[in-house]
């Protein structure tokens, strides 16, 4: 499945969540020191809310 | 004379007021909603918080409040018996126990709901006292397509859905003989057919805000979407086309309320927030408290229970720099339940050892605290070495990455340059061959590219979609995927199942140097 994190393009597993693409893309460490993650409309999302194919997410 | 006919203009007047009244009523209406609750009852500081949230007993005890301030139904967007301990050791009877009390008026099944199989879906829609809606899953008839509730005098129609994706989210054992239709045409087909039957029709999906935005776009005629799968917090509710849609984040951190004014059959005005539960400042249902602590003895014990014996200690504490006979115990696990040729795990997912003798539930839980899953998916023996030398890149500092394997012996020279330390490896028993495909079982922390391993990452670059044919995954690359069973509950069933733990350091992993 390609997504996109800070616009940079990724590919994961169907079935993963924010949080593996968080890791894939090394943002992990950001969040769990207050960094929040939101999707392109700018609602917060949690780390465990699944993910769907084209789906932009910014780490801010 | 002229007294009458006034007092009969008054009457006629106050008849019309009454008439027009009686066919121009204004309703107001409030919908609760919570998704993706995943057993999460109690409060938590998220990360970079200090703040407690969540809470499910002051959740409780806000939505009886809310409730009583005017006409409400409270719905589940799904998501809501499987994920923390307190869901999982039940296999979701203690959520079905607190939802009951809590007096939801209905939920869709979310894809994790199948987690526990079919049977065990069978027993919590029987134990619940509101129906569980699936309008797009075909082949299990406890789910309802939609239910109809009548609320101030207007009949509200909730439809049900679930994601489309389901048999690829769990077990392919757990959804066989299931079909799960699209969730367009689903919602297209129920929307005909109850449009002229109610006042409102509101679809209680579990497809994620993605998802339902497209379908509020396709699909005309739903007045308010109340969503989940997505985890999504939408601070005010979005509207599409004439669809309201709303979510309420995850894990019970807040109540989400959708308050509807209604005239003629029609909203005139939605106004929504997400309340957020902060247990310092709400009070608590007892009742609810009641059975969350119940629960929650209940798991003390559990993890008390002795489910096995282990004729040696069971080395947690070495993983990070070199085989041990628990680290080959768990990729073992892993490959025989995936079914792979070998299995690559990181040693830090390991977090410590198990004692000789009786073996219980907390000590396979304290050693594999992580919620990991089992993937398994075809590597070339080359992004195998990869992977190997990624593995043995940090030995200076005892990283996590440290492998762990079964199926595989190598060896690696820890003088020589990272990226050049692994030397002869070999698959059961034989040469690895660079160019052969072989199924390599892992975690879906190293698999999404955890502590830096790549190689997975890479092979699923180069892998096409897949999809599940007759209750097995066909892909190019992924072979087995379990996100809804957590590694140490497999490892718990093995412990069982054998009883007794033989596992020793057998030279799969050798210094050369």
């Amino acid at each position: 499945m390609i997504l996109y994190v800070n616009d940079i393009q990724i590919n994961v597993l169907q079935g993963m969540t924010i949080m593996h693409a968080l890791i894939n893309t090394g943002l992990l460490e950001q969040v769990v020191s207050g960094r929040k993650v939101y999707d392109e409309w700018g609602n917060e999302v949690g780390l465990d809310g699944a993910l769907s194919e084209g789906i932009k997410i910014y780490v801010r | 004379m002229k007294k009458f006919q006034r007092f009969l203009f008054c009457c006629l007047f106050l008849f019309c007021l009454y008439i027009s009244n009686a066919y121009s009523q204004q309703q107001e209406i409030r919908i609760l909603h919570l998704n993706d609750f995943h057993g999460f009852t109690a409060a938590y500081k998220a990360f970079g918080s200090d703040e407690m949230l969540g809470g499910i007993s002051s959740l409780a005890w806000l939505a009886d409040r809310l409730r009583k301030e005017k006409p409400a139904l409270f719905l589940a967007a799904g998501d809501m018996i499987q994920g923390n301990n307190w869901a999982n050791l039940f296999k979701g009877k203690s959520v079905i126990e607190l939802m009951n009390e809590m007096g939801f008026d209905a939920m869709v099944v979310g894809n994790h709901e199948f987690d526990f199989g079919q049977n065990v879906l069978k027993e919590r829609i029987s134990e619940a006292k509101f129906p569980f809606l699936g309008a797009n899953v075909e082949g299990l008839d406890e789910l309802k397509p939609y239910l109809i509730k009548e609320l101030e005098g207007l009949k509200i129609a909730i439809v049900g859905i679930v994601t489309e994706d389901t048999p690829i989210l769990t077990h392919p054992d757990n959804v066989k003989g299931l079909k799960f239709l699209s969730p367009v045409e689903t919602v297209e087909k129920y929307t005909k057919e109850l449009r002229d039957r109610v006042d409102i029709i509101i679809v209680l999906s579990h497809i994620g805000l993605n998802a339902d935005m497209m379908l509020a776009n396709k699909v005309k005629g739903i007045d308010v979407i109340v969503g989940g799968h997505s985890h999504t917090k939408t601070g005010r509710h979005m509207i599409i086309g004439k669809t309201i849609i709303v979510q309420a984040w995850e894990h019970a951190i807040v109540l989400g309320v959708l308050d509807l004014k209604v005239k003629d059959g029609k909203i005139i005005e939605a106004g929504s927030h997400l309340e957020e539960i902060k247990p310092k400042l709400l009070k608590k249902s007892d009742a609810v408290s009641s059975i969350v602590e119940k629960y929650s003895k209940m798991i003390d014990a559990i993890m008390r229970d002795v489910i096995g014996e282990t004729e040696a200690d069971l080395d947690g504490e070495n993983v990070r720099v070199r085989e041990t006979n628990l680290g080959n115990l768990i990729a073992d696990i892993m490959r025989q339940t995936s079914g792979a040729d070998l299995a690559i795990i990181n040693g830090g997912m390991i977090r410590t050892s198990i004692k000789k003798g009786k073996v219980k539930v907390d000590d396979i839980y304290s050693a594999l605290p992580f919620d990991n899953y089992i993937v398994a998916m075809k590597l070339t023996g080359k992004q195998i070495k990869e992977t190997l030398e990624h593995g043995v890149s940090a030995l200076e500092e005892k990283a996590g990455r440290f492998p762990q394997v079964s199926g595989i012996t190598f060896s690696y020279s820890r003088s020589a340059e990272k990226g050049s330390r692994i030397k002869d490896i070999f698959v059961d028993g034989k040469p690895m061959e660079p160019d052969r495909d072989y199924v390599v079982a892992t975690s879906d922390f190293l698999a999404a590219g955890g502590d830096g391993y790549r190689a997975f990452g890479e092979a699923i670059r180069v892998s096409n979609d897949f999809s599940v044919i007759g209750g097995t995954i066909k892909s190019n690359n992924l072979v087995y995927t379990d996100p809804g069973k957590w590694l140490r509950d497999v490892v718990v069933d093995y412990v069982k199942a054998k009883n007794k733990i033989l596992s020793s350091v057998e030279g799969r992993i050798k210094e050369i140097d």
